[in-house]
């Protein structure tokens, strides 16, 4: 009688003590076998990926993390929102994790969605420090599927994370294995004429930049959940089931271009936000972000999900079947990618008129013209249409290959001039998050559609839409050849902290100045996207951003205290392109918090 | 509202006839008469409330008898346009791709419809009207009705075919005891 | 009335509390290695080589460097010889100390000293120079050197790549050196002094750290430098047939 009234007010308590979670995990050296060779790295509980950790939504979640390395670690949960402390960076939320120490994180978990965890020490993460973080929803999603799976690439390498940090520096094209040769120049000679392909060269030569410079690491062999091409890791389903896949690329340096040769995939969730849902028959995952699709394969067969490497160096493999053993066609890698002059167009101190090759107005931003009534628009072929409004009274006869994609307004459009086929082939292969004519916009293997951020639209507006209160302009820089990479010309060493203040909304606007791609990741507080869609602009946690591209995104100021914002290319970061960012002000009660912080403690990075 | 509500609704019952015969639309339409035909409001024994949110319907399945006319309250809950459509799932297939031209030539815009480009002739007599007499097509907040009667059983689903929200999992099963 | 010194008292302790606030903004200070200069080190041997020349003579050549540092001041040790055979002599050894800092995006300015300890005198001297990645794809590394007695001579290095295949490289390499000044002790007549052309096809073996190649080199003696020679008895120009391999660590 009494344990029933125990147990009974016990039960009317539960609500009131709410979810409380508790978790472990060791940081261990583990070895690393990937089918192709075998190294030692750094695993969580024993492993390399670690565990995926499970939280509900309206959890309170406790951590804790035991270092048994013999160097210092760190966790830093990416994606969540949670106080700064907890962020996991050393020398910017709190001194580590030391040798031999536990260290509990404690959080609530105020979010849903597909997420990810990693060291923030060292090259840790690349030597295999990973795992994946699925939260549950509190109420249902707004979409449904009967089983879900963790897919998270990396591109695992024979070498350490230092020693090939040490080699970049010393020659920055050490690992790139597609480079120019004379076959090549031979080839494009009986294609383009050779003087033609001379000047080619000779354009590139006076830069001293390299059109095959695409990927910094190759050679190494793409991971889906620790398992190389050849241990195929299989993911079991029924026929006619619905299956979420949540995609998490956990790389270091590669981003990978994602299909299921026989299944579309329908894009549900991006950065573990939920997006207006876009079906597609591949993608490409940056570094950091994670992205969550819905299949559906209907036939009792096996099907190949086959992650590409961007320059094709590379790729990962895992299988989908309804037995496991069974397997499908591994697709072939595709031509190496090559970058074209449209890439190079955002070096500053270029002069455009010497440059083969270049044809029209190639990585112009035209977001700022309004009013474009009476142009002549037969000559601009491909613009970015992304933010041009009022398009009224416009001759479009003569437009040729436009991307429509982001245009409001077209009332009143002759479309009977236009020529035959739909207007999605109208741009041939362009996207708005691409320089016009960029060599590395991406096309779907199969001819169908590739995802493109100009598709995201959030499911739902997390903020209410303001203007922004000011901006931050961010280029992106560096020097291929020294390996050094930075923000506004200044590597982190020497760089001032990025100051916001608590409650402003702040447009960041990202300049890339380089011919590389880079995922930039802030910390604590999510970055909104601007694809011209308002307050639908997706909310991401990274954001990659193209050579020869301006990209803004918005950041509700609402998290005080210290924040990393950096490329998330792990060589990138490391070579100096990285920011702390500091928040003024907050709440009374957290500003109190941070002043019981620990100061100055010596850590790894 | 119900200026527009009448509208439709007799655009409707007018087009039903030609349902059959509409000659400029794909496949799909043609295999109308299989899932059904519009009921007259009078013989519809019973209302059946259907809400639409983003993305999904409650409820997720519905229990006819074949031959039966049900009349369907469609309210839009959510904040993004959605459809109402009876019928198979290889007319959803076909039905799926004209709603992608609707998308990309601005006639569905987030939680909005654009009526007058749905008038806008594309040539080849093709319009994007959206007057199929088995389907609702409802901005956020816009609430309308379909009097259904269903034939012989069948592999019948009520879905909704804007692009992507089929796969995302709107849809329901029609199931005939 | 009596209200001022509550406010007084309020007014000090807000302001004396306010750059601890300030402070506490920043107080996890980041102290890792991420907030220092990125330090690397390496070694290279450009050429580690057996010489077989046309006058059966035959040497051990080395030209290689170690380095040491960030992007803002790195210190190199090169040290470049030619080892005769069979005369158990160093024809050539010299050992460089520079240091080398970033003047452009391409290119670095060093400053050093240069110890030469071959068979014969030996000489000090003042080193200064440039080196980078000229437009095109040139290695180049232009020095000038002032020995302790004020004889000054510049030496250009210069080196392109031609890529067969990603792993088989042939390396085309000029070394000229000029003499504003006679040094008679050690064979060296003004003007133009000796030039040394290599072409040597490497394969990638093991990553970028040893490629092996064969390859062949010209050296030849100009000018006074000749007349210095013959009159010592050496010859003015040799053809070399060349094995060896490419060190990165």
């Amino acid at each position: 009688m009494k344990t029933t009234l125990l147990a009974g007010a016990l039960g009317l308590l539960l609500p009131v003590i709410g979810l409380a979670g508790e978790y472990n995990l060791t940081v261990d050296r583990v070895q690393i076998d990937t089918g192709d060779f075998v190294k030692e790295g750094i695993g969580y509980n024993g492993a390399s990926p670690g565990p995926v950790l499970r939280f509900k939504e309206g959890e309170e979640v406790s951590i804790n993390v035991t270092n048994n390395l013999n160097e210092m670690t760190s966790i830093h949960w990416h994606g969540m929102i949670l106080p700064f402390t907890q962020d996991g960076v050393p020398g910017i939320s709190f001194p580590g994790i030391e040798p031999g120490e536990t260290f509990t994180y404690k959080f609530p978990i105020t979010q849903s969605g597909t997420y990810w965890f990693h060291s923030h020490s060292g090259f840790q993460e690349p030597d295999g420090a990973y795992g994946a973080i699925v939260i549950e929803p509190e109420g249902r999603e707004p979409f449904r599927y009967d089983r879900d799976y963790v897919v998270q690439l990396t591109d695992k390498h024979p070498h350490s994370g230092d020693r090939i940090m040490r080699n970049l520096k010393i020659m920055p094209d050490y690992y790139n294995r597609e480079q120019q040769t004379v076959g090549e120049f031979f080839s494009e000679a009986s294609d383009n004429g050779l003087m033609a392909t001379v000047k080619d060269r000779m354009a590139w030569g006076d830069m001293r930049m390299m059109k095959a410079d695409v990927e910094d690491l190759q050679g190494f062999t793409g991971l889906i959940n620790g398992k190389g091409p050849d241990q195929n890791w299989t993911g079991i389903f029924e026929p006619g089931e619905r299956i979420r896949l949540r995609f998490i690329n956990s790389s270091a340096m590669t981003y990978f271009d994602i299909r299921i040769p026989g299944l579309e995939m329908t894009v549900v969730q991006a950065d573990g936000n939920n997006v207006q849902p876009v079906t597609v028959d591949e993608f490409r995952i940056g570094v950091a972000e994670t992205y969550d699709v819905i299949v559906r394969p209907k036939e009792e067969q096996a099907y190949t999900i086959f992650a590409e490497s961007m320059g094709r160096s590379g790729y990962a493999r895992g299988t989908l079947a309804p037995e496991a053993g069974m397997v499908a066609a591994v697709p072939e890698l595709r031509e190496a990618a090559r970058l074209t002059m449209a890439d190079m167009s955002g070096m500053e101190g270029m002069d455009h008129s010497s440059m083969a090759g270049m044809e029209g107005m190639s990585g112009m931003d035209h977001s700022g013209m309004a009013g474009m009534e009476g142009m002549d628009h037969s000559k601009m072929t491909g613009m970015d249409h992304s933010g041009m409004k009022g398009m009224e009274g416009m001759d479009h006869s003569k437009m040729a290959g436009m991307d429509h994609s982001g245009m409001k307004g077209m009332e009143g459009m002759d479309h009977s001039a236009m020529g035959e086929g739909s207007m999605a082939s109208m741009g041939g292969a362009s996207d708005p998050f691409y320089a016009e004519g960029s060599g590395l916009v991406p096309t779907a293997a199969n001819g169908g559609k590739f995802l493109s951020y100009a598709d995201l639209r959030a499911q739902k507006p997390l903020y209410d839409e303001r203007e922004p209160t000011r901006e931050i302009e961010l280029k992106l820089t560096g020097n291929m050849e020294r390996y050094t990479w930075s923000i506004n010309g200044v590597k982190y060493e020497d760089a001032d902290p990025i100051r916001l203040q608590y409650g402003e909304r702040v447009r960041f606007k990202f300049v890339n100045t380089t011919m590389m791609t880079h995922p930039m990741h802030l910390h604590g507080m999510w970055s909104m996207l601007d694809v011209g869609a308002g307050q639908f602009n997706p909310v991401k946690h990274t954001i990659s951003v193209q050579p020869g591209t301006t990209v803004y995104m918005e950041t509700e100021v609402d998290e005080p205290g210290q924040w990393a914002f950096h490329c998330h290319l792990s060589y990138h970061a490391a070579a100096g392109m990285f920011r702390k960012v500091i928040v003024e002000g907050g709440p009374a009660s957290t500003q109190a918090a941070s002043d019981d912080q620990p100061g100055n403690v010596g850590g790894d990075a | 509202m119900s200026v527009s509500k009448f509208v439709v609704a007799a655009l409707a019952m007018s087009v039903s006839a030609v349902a059959l015969g509409a000659g400029a639309h794909e496949d799909g339409h043609g295999q109308g008469a299989k899932s059904g035909e519009p009921g007259k409001a009078s013989d519809a024994g019973r209302s059946i409330t259907v809400q639409m949110y983003d993305n999904y319907y409650e409820p997720e399945s519905i229990d006819v008898k074949p031959g039966e006319t049900v009349r369907f309250v469609v309210e839009n809950k959510g904040s993004l346009v959605h459809e109402f459509n009876i019928g198979t799932p290889a007319m959803h297939e076909s039905h799926q791709k004209e709603m992608t031209m609707m998308v990309e030539h601005g006639v569905i815009q987030g939680g909005k419809l654009n009526r007058d480009m749905m008038e806008m002739d594309m040539g080849n007599g093709m319009s994007m009207k959206h007057d199929d007499p088995n389907s609702l097509l409802l901005e956020a907040g816009e609430s309308q009705e379909v009097v259904w009667k269903f034939s012989e059983k069948g592999n019948i689903e009520f879905a909704c075919n804007v692009p992507g929200h089929y796969q995302a999992g709107m849809y329901g099963e029609v199931n005939f005891n | 009335m009596k209200l001022w010194i509550p406010l007084m008292v309020g007014t000090v302790l807000g302001l004396s509390v306010m750059p601890t606030l300030a402070f506490a903004q920043e107080r996890v200070r980041d102290t890792t290695e991420r907030k220092a200069p990125l330090k690397v080190w390496g070694a290279q041997f450009e050429e580690f080589e057996y010489r077989y020349s046309d006058d059966d003579e035959e040497l051990g050549v080395w030209s290689g460097d170690f380095f040491y540092g960030t992007d803002a001041l790195k210190v190199r040790w090169l040290t470049k010889g030619e080892y005769a055979i069979e005369e158990q002599a160093y024809e050539k050894l010299e050992n460089q100390i520079v240091g080398q800092i970033p003047i452009s995006d391409f290119f670095d300015a060093k400053a050093g000293i240069r110890f030469d300890t071959p068979e014969g005198p030996d000489r000090t001297y003042a080193v200064l120079g440039v080196a980078g990645l000229a437009p095109q794809w040139f290695e180049i590394d232009a020095n000038l050197y002032v020995s302790k007695d004020g004889d000054t001579s510049a030496a250009l290095d210069a080196e392109y790549e031609l890529l067969f295949t990603n792993y088989w490289i042939l390396s085309a390499t000029l070394d000229a050196t000029v003499a504003f000044s006679e040094d008679r002790e050690i064979g060296v007549g003004k003007g133009l002094v000796s030039t040394e052309t290599g072409l040597r096809l490497s394969y990638d073996l093991i990553d970028r750290a040893f490629s092996p190649y064969v390859g062949v080199v010209y050296e030849r003696k100009y000018g006074n430098t000749a007349d210095f020679a013959r009159e010592d008895g050496g010859g003015t120009e040799d053809w070399f047939a060349v094995v060896g391999a490419r060190l990165l660590f």
